[in-house]
């Protein structure tokens, strides 16, 4: 156990206070100290991607991070993909193609394609696969999935 | 089919929106003010005697308010057969058994005082394979295994044998004489399969979450696909009325029949009542493989003899279910496992065992299939064996086996609603069966593998449902089936809005609260378009005669003269019309009676069966039928399976929602993937050795075929007593995914292999072998 400290990070473009301790992951702090629950905890150990969150654009594993390391970068959870009750086209795409099921793996495979998408907006479906390889799914076999972020990249 | 307006359409999930957001709420989401975080400490001995636990260390943690052992645990046990305490009383019987828990203010401090906590074991001889403890004079798992509880069933389960004290399950099948089918045969041929344990790998972890209420009752929110079971094992336990107890689900994070154990809630409760405090209790991704009761490994030996034009005489078969330390919803598997064995093809002499054993391994439960995926494995393995030695080709011995509409299968039951012919012909075609597949390139071979799947609904199982029409005309469906993915809410939503035509958005659905929604047998068995859906179409029609009662006392006509649709209720000719609305005062309330509402209660069939052959007219409530075609490479360097195309056609009665279906069947083709080459939990000495997501391979994005060599197909035969013609679906989409692809790598390089998963170890020693047996005829 070590000294707790009060931090600030960037969620969402909005500052956050958030005491936590040098041990406390990025996704324990979002989950129990921020209520965002959006993100999800799967495994804990970085081999599902149900904790997926943006970090100055790039894919993490929250729980992989410590919520001291999140200091300084923009760090962005499902909660700050719509905008004012705007969906992004990626969550629209995703449910116009039936690619949720339980919706427990939605919100890290979401931020995964945002990522994708942001930085290779016409992807080949083969880059697709590998963008999302780390987060996994057990209901949708992931077919749908592709379709969706395929579908709103040829939209783009 | 008729054409209808909601029913058989794709319409947007009724949950997606809050999905897509990160608004949608699971039970692992839930934070109280209060509220202590629970942990367990679990055996490091597959079977020992629990000497003494000292707890003081832990109890003195300023942060720990509550501590538990087995002598504070419910005396009563859970299971279908009663055998398990939720915390262990005396002894322990498998690696990783909760012996005590402890409630505290942060995981953290939980966790420390596990550390705290000293057990004293004295080790007893422990017993891990199924065969071995079928044996006298081995280790007993259970020695009071007779004077257990059983949990009451309307068909016979129960048979124990105390020659063999490991065995608490045996089903027997019998028809005809296999003796004079054998005799009567061309070829016979005999072969042994077997299926490894696996672990459902839902994304939610296990967890609930127990609030002691101050009248002495509790509140659980619970991940589980069993509400209504969990509420009365929570009472029978904690010694509550049913009216103190209330059990909610919000939505599941994956169930594939994981989350049916009474563990987590019952050590929750036993936390929250102890403490006076609200309890999360979450398990860990590796306590969800040792304690979240993974499937059974299962070894299945078949004896088949036939014609030689393909004609099946006589089948043989022999399962033993490995079912670990706890028997679980095992003791179940063990009867309907044999289902799948059953409900394809006609075979008129059939004699079947199916055995289920007590080990010191994890204890198992229920995995979507239920027994029929490990069954068919071995079924549809054996059906291309047997073409191969009687030189048919794979499709044909299926279609002169297959069971017509009319026929009675093995067990004496009629089949109905039968769409496996269309299946096994839709697959096929996709996948141009006849032509040869293209040339690999360099040591990649490919190979197209066909399969036949089928998988049973259980029988005599309830459903109620209440329906309730707002002043606006909303209906609301008040029910207790899981929305657990497959989308249920969104099923039952369509089926509201086509009996009292009205668009999806009319609909409002409050699901799995024990305080508001009725009884439903569960989220299990590919039950519930079916039965909670006709207990919703009940519901709605004892309404609308109510409203259609209401209204025709103001417009002066005969109920039996209206109909409703959009919130207006019209005469036929339709020059009288009347608003919901106008049933009501402005304020609020109706001007006739308390509330339009109306419930529904639906059971499925019971027939009697007969205890020592299995036969009964209707030992199901139905069947849907299915199959799948595959294409696979294999490199026959590195023995990497690569699965490139797969049709899958399943008759699931007329489809409620198409898209749904098709989802099911494409989250069955990877969960099959992973069942087929990557999937094992490996055990030594009774303890999981790779209880991680690294270790324990689930397939991801990479491992399924690309998106236009995925084809879902549906082939629906209307079952006149589901709802709309509905039948029920989801299991099928795993069931024959495995044995396609093993058939697949046969063909394509003669490798055959019978013991899943087919790892490419597996794969190089049997090439080995071949071009061992080709250097030697040489």
């Amino acid at each position: 156990m070590g000294l707790k400290q009060l931090i600030e990070l960037r969620i969402n473009g909005e500052v956050r206070e958030v005491v936590v301790e040098p041990r406390t992951t990025l996704l324990h702090a979002l989950r129990e100290d921020l209520g965002l629950t959006g993100t999800k905890e799967g495994c804990n150990e970085g081999d599902c991607g149900a904790c997926t969150v943006l970090a100055n654009g790039r894919p993490v594993c929250s729980c992989l991070t410590l919520a001291i390391e999140a200091q300084g970068k923009e760090i962005i959870t499902i909660e700050g993909l719509d905008q004012d009750g705007r969906l992004h086209p990626l969550q629209q795409a995703f449910l116009d193609h039936f690619a949720v099921q339980c919706g427990f793996c939605t919100p890290g495979m979401l931020l995964s394609a945002k990522a994708l998408l942001d930085r290779k907006p016409q992807p080949t479906e083969e880059e697709v696969r590998e963008a999302i390889s780390g987060n996994l799914c057990r209901c949708t076999g992931y077919v749908k999935i592709v379709e969706a972020i395929l579908a709103e990249a040829h939209r783009r | 089919m008729t054409e209808l307006s909601v029913v058989g359409k794709d319409v947007p999930r009724v949950d997606g929106l809050e999905k897509v957001t990160g608004k949608a709420k699971y039970s692992v989401d839930i934070k109280l003010p209060g509220m202590l975080y629970g942990k367990v400490l679990r055996s490091p001995y597959p079977h020992a005697r629990i000497v003494g636990i000292d707890a003081s260390g832990a109890e003195k943690l300023a942060k720990v308010k509550g501590v538990v052992t087995g002598k504070d645990a419910p005396e009563e046990r859970v299971g279908h057969i009663r055998d398990r305490h939720i915390l262990a009383r005396g002894k322990v019987r498998f690696v990783g058994e909760a012996v005590a828990a402890v409630a505290a203010e942060s995981l953290e401090a939980a966790e420390e005082a596990l550390d705290l906590i000293k057990v004293d074991y004295e080790e007893l001889p422990a017993v891990f394979d199924a065969e071995e403890a079928m044996r006298p004079n081995v280790p007993v798992v259970h020695p009071d295994l007779l004077q257990y509880a059983l949990s009451p069933l309307p068909y016979p389960l129960y048979r124990f044998d105390s020659e063999r004290p490991n065995v608490y399950v045996h089903r027997p099948i019998r028809k005809g004489d296999t003796g004079k089918g054998f005799e009567a045969s061309d070829l016979i041929l005999e072969n042994r399969f077997s299926t490894p344990m696996v672990q459902h790998s839902c994304l939610e972890l296990h967890n609930a979450i127990a609030v002691p209420e101050a009248d002495g009752g509790l509140t659980v929110w619970d991940s589980t696909h069993v509400l209504h079971m969990h509420k009365a094992d929570l009472c029978r336990l904690f010694r509550l009325p049913p009216s103190k107890v209330r059990v909610r689900s919000l939505y599941i994070g994956g169930c594939f029949g994981g989350k049916a154990g009474m563990v987590v809630p019952g050590i929750a409760s036993l936390l929250a009542l102890r403490t006076r405090r609200p309890v999360k209790f979450v398990l860990s991704r590796d306590e969800v493989f040792v304690d979240g009761t993974s499937r059974e490994s299962m070894t299945i030996t078949m004896k088949d003899g036939v014609r030689k034009d393909g004609t099946l005489l006589a089948r043989e078969m022999r399962l033993v279910l490995n079912a670990g330390a706890y028997s679980g919803t095992t003791a179940l598997v063990t009867k309907n496992a044999t289902f799948g064995a059953v409900g394809s093809y006609r075979i008129p002499n059939f004699k079947l065992d199916s055995y289920g054993v007590a080990t010191n391994t994890p204890p198992t439960g229920a995995f979507r299939g239920f027994g029929s995926t490990e069954v068919l494995w071995a079924v549809e393995s054996q059906m291309d064996l047997l073409a191969e030695a009687l030189g048919i080709d794979p499709l044909e011995i299926r279609r002169k086996n297959l069971l017509k509409e009319g026929e009675e299968d093995v067990l004496g039951m009629k089949t109905t609603s039968t769409g496996a012919r269309e299946c096994l012909e839709k697959v096929a075609e996709w996948l141009e069966w006849n032509k040869e597949p293209s040339k690999g390139e360099g040591p990649w071979k490919r190979g197209k593998g066909i399969a036949v799947g089928s998988k049973y609904t259980m029988p005599a199982t309830r459903s109620v449902v209440t329906v309730k029409v707002h002043q606006d005309a909303a209906v609301e469906v008040r029910h207790s089936a899981h929305e657990v993915g497959q989308g249920c809410n969104t099923a039952l939503a369509q089926i509201a809005a086509e009996e009292f035509g009205v668009s999806i958005d009319k609909i409002r659905i409050v699901f799995t609260d024990t305080a508001v929604t009725p009884f439903d047998a569960g989220t299990v068995s590919s039950r519930t378009t079916f039965h909670t859906g006709n207990a919703l179409r009940l519901a709605c029609q004892d309404l609308k005669r109510r409203i259609f009662e209401l209204a025709s006392e103001r417009l002066d006509l005969r109920p039996e003269d209206l109909s409703l649709r959009e919130g207006v209720i019209s005469s036929n000719g339709g020059h009288k019309t009347m608003k919901i609305s106008d049933l009501f005062a402005p304020i609020g309330f109706l001007l006739k009676g308390g509330e339009l509402s109306a419930s529904g209660t639906f059971t499925g069939p019971l027939e009697h069966e007969d205890a020592d052959t299995g036969q009964g007219k209707r030992p199901v409530t139905y069947y849907a039928y299915g199959a799948n075609a595959v294409e696979v490479m294999v490199n026959e360097e590195t023995g990497e399976v690569r699965v490139v195309r797969n049709g899958t056609c399943f008759d699931m009665g007329r489809p409620i929602h198409p898209k749904l279906c098709e989802g099911q069947m494409e989250g069955g083709l990877a969960m099959g993937i992973g069942g087929a080459l990557y999937e094992e939990m490996v055990l030594a000495e009774g303890e999981v050795l790779n209880s991680n997501f690294m270790d324990y391979k689930c397939p991801s994005s990479l491992d399924v075929p690309k998106c236009g060599d995925v084809k879902s197909m549906i082939a629906a035969v209307p079952h006149q007593e589901g709802p709309y013609g509905a039948k029920g679906f989801s299991e099928g989409g795993l069931v024959a995914v495995a044995p396609a692809i093993a058939n697949a790598i046969f063909r394509a390089t003669g490798a055959r292999i019978r013991d899943l998963p087919i790892s490419k170890e597996k794969v190089l020693k049997a090439l080995k072998s071949i071009s061992g047996k080709e250097a030697d005829m040489k």
